[in-house]
């Protein structure tokens, strides 16, 4: 029993509410737990898993501004990490070894599709931009990547 | 679901304005005998490979069902091109 529940009983044992008024908090009371379901439904909506990646760049290059709108459905991003997953042993050890070479310490072993989930529930809260100015403060490259 | 339709628009410096409506279900129809026919092959391959051949095919159709929705938009000067996966 709560103690919200003993506290109307407690009441009622004192005669400071009547049977109905006992009756109407409990049942109140018990309402209560179906509003916060509701609240929590409503969190789960909200917090939904996203369904895309984009990526936006916006580059004012020297002949002439260049966009870039890409949407990626995460659906392929997961596909795409089985596939990593499916690279065979000795092919992945080059890989490796080339994205080194370019600055890239990755290990595409670690890359799992148990860890995809993961990520992509971080990547909702995620949102990266990036502002790249020249040197005379104009704005030359902005990047911007998140999920919807 | 596997993407069935795509659309390509391409817009020049010059104004000219060009629009192709992909019917991709007919690739898919098409590409289905030449699929079945190379699938000894694909699972010889994968073999040779060690890779699981059966894991190996569901990748390879999970990738073309996460097409749908994909969406990539370019733009430079007065170029644009436009390609959606429906």
């Amino acid at each position: 029993m709560n103690e919200h529940r003993q506290q109307i009983l407690e009441m009622l044992a004192a005669g400071k509410v009547t049977t109905d008024e006992a009756e109407r908090l409990i049942a109140a009371l018990e309402k209560e737990p179906t509003s916060g379901a509701t609240a929590n439904a409503s969190d789960v909506v909200a917090k939904a898993k996203p369904k895309y990646l984009r990526v936006m760049v916006e580059d004012a290059g020297s002949e002439g501004p260049i966009n870039v709108n890409v949407r990626v459905p995460m659906q392929l991003l997961r596909a795409g990490v089985k596939l990593a997953s499916l690279i065979p042993p000795q092919a992945r050890d080059r890989l490796n070894v080339a994205m080194g070479e370019h600055g890239m310490m990755f290990d595409l072993s670690q890359v799992k599709p148990e860890n995809i989930e993961e990520l992509i529930d971080e990547l909702q809260d995620l949102t990266v931009d990036v502002d790249e100015n020249r040197a005379n403060g104009e704005k030359k490259t902005k990047v911007r990547v998140f999920c919807e | 679901m596997i993407p069935l339709t795509a659309v390509v628009r391409i817009c020049t410096a010059r104004r000219h304005r060009f629009g192709i409506w992909l019917p991709l279900f007919l690739v898919w129809l098409l590409l289905l005998p030449v699929a079945l026919l190379l699938l000894p092959i694909i699972f010889v391959v994968c073999l040779v490979c060690s890779v699981n051949p059966f894991r190996a095919i569901s990748t390879a159709w999970q990738i073309t069902a996460g097409l749908s929705g994909t969406h990539v938009e370019v733009e430079h000067r007065q170029t644009s091109v436009l390609v959606h996966i429906y």
